[in-house]
């Protein structure tokens, strides 16, 4: 059994708590940025971000761009996991085209209900979002061609346990890409187990 | 850890400012916290 830093459930929770305002309310101030300012600070093609209604950008809250290394291709069947109010999945729905196929799954009540009005909104058929959690998706073995995910990882307690399940689930030879954060000067331990400190 | 989760070709992005100008700006200049793009593929 891997030592984990915090109890997974309750990080949940603060998680849970936090994006619910980011759904709810996403002109608020946060720690972090949001929506269009921070999708064109993070280089993501504005032409295509710019072609989405507000609602499905305002929510994003991503830490970079898992698509800068490497387009989708068109077809791909794609998993987003922890796909909030779905940005980065109407982005991959633009890549991968009407023959694609692209899953998000999120575990906050609030953001599966925003991103799926916005893909019915946008009439996207190849779109859907899924209640699940990162470590446990609810996608069959091998069925992704692609696993994206932004700013997500760095979130969950059991990172192990989170790229065991992206591995399941994608195909042979089937790519990851995510985005996520790093620090390059060591953080105190207690930091490191003070629950508060990884949402805030 | 992605290597050992069953990963290869692994390649990271550069750096990028996610927090600059954010009210997490000065706790992720402490820790020198950036965003990064990383790509793998699976074995």
């Amino acid at each position: 059994m891997t030592d984990l830093l915090v109890d997974p459930d309750a990080l949940r929770e603060q998680v849970r708590i936090k994006y619910r305002e980011v759904a709810a309310q996403p002109h608020r101030s946060f720690h972090f940025h949001t929506g269009r300012p921070l999708a064109k600070r993070l280089d993501y093609d504005m032409d295509v971000v710019d072609a989405l209604p507000d609602r499905a950008v305002e929510s994003f809250a991503g830490v970079g761009n898992p698509f800068s290394l490497r387009s989708l291709e068109y077809g791909d069947r794609v998993v987003d996991v922890g796909s909030g109010a779905g940005f980065d999945s109407f982005i991959a729905a633009s890549q991968v085209g009407d023959s694609g196929r692209v899953v998000g799954i999120d575990m906050t009540d609030e953001m599966l209900e925003k991103a799926r009005s916005t893909a019915a909104e946008l009439g996207f058929d190849h779109v859907e979002f899924r209640d699940g959690l990162a470590e446990t998706m609810p996608i069959d073995d091998g069925w992704a061609d692609v696993v994206v995910s932004n700013g997500v990882i760095n979130l969950c307690a059991d990172k192990r346990a989170v790229f065991d399940e992206i591995r399941r689930v994608l195909r042979p030879g089937g790519w990851l890409q995510f985005a996520d954060i790093a620090n390059g000067r060591p953080v105190p331990p207690e930091a490191l187990r003070d629950i508060d400190l990884w949402t805030g | 850890m992605l290597e050992e989760a069953g990963f290869v070709d692994v390649r990271i992005g550069p750096p990028v400012d996610t927090f600059g100008g954010a009210s997490g700006e000065d706790k992720a200049r402490a820790y020198e916290v950036y965003g990064y793009a990383f790509m793998a593929r699976r074995a």
